[in-house]
């Protein structure tokens, strides 16, 4: 009786004959991976050792001159080429502008809308939705109220006497602007992981605490805050690496200047790539920034694996 | 089961085959124009080919200006190379060097009835190198001075065309004027398209220093350091933070709209003047103490030379850039053959602008020169851009700024 179960109903998957279970198990699992691993090889591995063997030649796109030229590119980059290094300091200003106000913003919205009340959805959908606005749309709309003196800014400005600057052509205000206006624009995905991280904190860690007669503020620092630490670990890194890699909102709203006061590695890499088509060494620049990228994301994983132990 | 196979294989080898002769004659033409009037007036001269070529089927494609030479550059490099195009003056002397268009020269100097020595020499001067040619240009669009006549008589004042009539119309008229109309509450001047400290930063800075007698760069050379290019320049700074006739950076106001008094630009432009809701007129570009120094945009036809058919699209680039289609032309883009601009063509060629100021245009063309190129164009414009940024604050040293500008671009001059 055993034995004819176990002929008419294959234990399972496809059955070949000569094929061990565990083979059959072996080539499904492959088949059944095989998606993954053909879309991460075709559009990740490839371009990369692409963009990699690129980073080492001298290509100009329009001649079509290709030049073996070893780790020349990242020589000039990184020793002779002095824009790079004043792109490298826009884009450090940049993050070291963005990211703490972004988090700081962020971690306020969400204390002040984690708790249930009359309109809080109202709220969080206001401060999300510039988040799901078209960058484009935002960047012209930001850079229209934004003119020197016609702008609707400085109108504002002016009307409580202050004289506001030509903000996005003065290179001491221009970083200012789009650091700001960036912030505004991405606050609230950063917002509702914070909303996400403080619903999951126990109300009665805080109720202890206020028991214990904590005010307000020591309830924040000695309990919140240090259940907040894993997302905010995660937000630093995850906002750190996207303001690295930002080229919509410079390219629409300064085109990286004035005088390349917001000219960032992202936008200079599009620059020698795809005006001055040195494709060779952009491709340098691009696995420079990679460089930074894995390395921000390497520290990610380095003090998320302390903080576990 | 076998009849079926045998249908469609017979079929496919039909279609195949219709297919191979029509790409045959195929012959891709790459345009920056989307304009309907513009496409129309091509295929008109496309369908006039056929007359000697039954087989050839030209289409034109549409790539937007502002992606034009990216598109196209992409397009070269991934093999998909078109047969003829359109190109910009500042982009040819890159193509040219990188060695992607085609020298025509030979093939058209000795096709009969052709004419080439028609062409102006010095609306040639891109596009030739020795006995080489590398395009022809198809427009040769000098910028003129668009202003609202509305706001020059509400002002009081006397219209720039009618001051060059006099001979009044230099450089010292159009400061007062512009300052005046800024008076009355509009902007008295505004950069082409409004982009002059952006894109357009030569098209801002080279009509006033050709009148000043400096020039941009040659033979190596920077110019924009040099006494004339300062002096010039200092004006045009002395318009836009001390006169506050000439919109500032950072600001709009744009002249097709009421929003500026005069601009500066081509007479493909006059267009959008349709319904414009006020009288206008266009006038030559002020003099200088250098005298008349006409400036011009250019843009030629040139043929791959990795295109699939070169001596056929060779063909229609004489056949579009002959005598009778460049007066066909002449109506949306000025030309560069002589005997057109002598015929009185292009005089009323335009419905929009009157003859009286049409021939205005014609002797910008006889006597202007093109805007400055180089093979490291861009390069030359992305160094240019940030010391251009710095030349444009209220508090800016002229002097200082221009010298830096020279120092950013010698290297790649």
């Amino acid at each position: 009786m055993s034995r004819a179960n176990t002929t008419s109903k294959p234990a399972r998957g496809f059955r070949v004959p000569g094929l061990s279970l565990r083979r059959r198990e072996a080539i499904e699992a492959w088949l059944m991976t095989s998606p993954t691993i053909i879309g991460f090889a075709i559009f990740f591995l490839g371009p990369l050792i692409a963009v990699m063997v690129y980073s080492m030649a001298e290509w100009n796109l329009l001649s079509r001159k290709m030049t073996f030229v070893g780790l020349a590119n990242y020589t000039d980059a990184l020793t002779v080429n002095a824009d790079f290094w004043q792109v490298m300091g826009n884009s450090v200003i940049f993050a070291a502008g963005l990211v703490p106000l972004n988090m700081a913003l962020a971690l306020a919205l969400a204390l002040c809308l984690s708790r249930p009340f009359f309109g809080v959805v109202f709220f969080r959908t206001i401060f999300f939705a510039p988040v799901v606005t078209s960058a484009v749309a935002w960047a012209i709309v930001w850079k229209f109220l934004l003119q020197g003196e016609a702008g609707a800014v400085n109108q504002m400005l002016a009307s409580v006497g202050i004289d506001g600057p030509n903000w996005l052509r003065e290179p001491d205000w221009a970083m200012a602007a789009v650091i700001v206006t960036r912030v505004i624009k991405m606050v609230g995905l950063n917002m509702i992981l914070y909303i996400a991280a403080l619903q999951t904190i126990p109300r009665d860690y805080e109720e202890a605490a206020r028991l214990e007669g904590a005010t307000h503020w020591q309830v924040f620092k000695m309990v919140i805050w240090p259940l907040l630490a894993p997302t905010t670990l995660i937000i630093m890194v995850i906002t750190t690496i996207g303001s690295f890699k930002v080229f919509d909102h410079i390219y629409l709203m300064t085109g990286g200047g004035p005088e390349n006061g917001t000219l960032v590695l992202a936008f200079y890499i599009y620059q020698q790539a795809f005006e001055f088509f040195e494709v060779g060494y952009a491709s340098a620049l691009a696995i420079i920034m990679f460089v930074i990228v894995l390395a921000l994301t390497l520290v990610q994983f380095a003090l998320r694996r302390k903080q576990v132990r | 089961m076998k009849t079926t196979l045998m249908s469609c294989a017979a079929a496919c080898a039909l279609a195949l085959g219709a297919m191979g002769s029509a790409t045959a004659e195929d012959l891709r033409f790459t345009v920056w124009t989307g304009n309907d009037a513009h496409l129309a007036m091509l295929n008109g001269i496309a369908e006039s080919f056929t007359e000697t070529h039954p087989d050839v089927t030209v289409s034109f494609e549409t790539i937007p200006a502002g992606d034009y030479t990216q598109k196209l550059t992409f397009q070269i490099a991934g093999g998909n190379t078109p047969d003829l195009g359109w190109m910009f003056e500042d982009a040819a002397p890159a193509f040219i060097d990188a060695g992607v268009i085609e020298n025509v020269g030979p093939a058209l100097k000795a096709m009969d009835g052709y004419d080439f020595a028609d062409f102006s020499a010095p609306a040639m001067k891109l596009w030739v190198d020795g006995d080489a040619v590398y395009g022809i240009p198809f427009s040769t669009s000098p910028f003129m001075i668009y202003y609202n006549k509305t706001m020059f008589d509400a002002a009081g004042l006397e219209d720039p065309l009618a001051l060059a009539a006099k001979g009044e119309w230099d450089m010292d008229a159009f400061r007062a004027a512009a300052k005046t109309l800024a008076e009355n509450g509009s902007w008295g001047f505004d950069f082409k398209d409004g982009e002059g400290y952006d894109s357009r930063i030569l098209h801002a800075l080279m009509p006033p220093i050709r009148a000043y007698g400096g020039y941009a760069w040659k033979d190596g050379d920077c110019g924009f350091d040099n006494p004339e290019a300062i002096e010039a320049v200092t004006v045009l700074h002395d318009m836009v933070f001390k006169d506050k006739s000439i919109v500032p950076p950072g600001e709009s106001g744009d002249f097709f709209s009421g929003g500026s008094a005069m601009t500066i630009n081509q007479i493909s432009r006059a267009s959008r003047l349709t319904d414009a809701g006020f009288e206008w007129g266009i006038a030559p570009l002020p003099t200088g103490p250098a005298g008349e120094s006409p400036v011009i945009g250019q843009a030629g036809i040139v043929v791959f030379a990795e295109g699939d058919q070169k001596e056929l699209a060779t063909e229609f680039l004489a056949h579009m850039t002959n005598a009778q289609n460049v007066e066909i032309m002449a109506q949306f883009f000025p030309p560069a053959r002589k005997s057109v601009l002598e015929s009185g063509v292009l005089v009323e060629a335009n419905e929009r602008i009157p003859a009286d100021q049409m021939e205005n245009v014609a002797d910008a063309i006889e006597n202007g020169s093109v805007l400055p190129s180089s093979k490291n164009m861009p390069q030359i414009l992305a160094a240019l851009k940030p010391r251009s940024d710095a030349l444009w604050r209220p508090d800016a040293d002229v002097t200082k700024a221009l010298g830096a500008i020279c120092a950013a671009i010698q290297p790649q001059l």
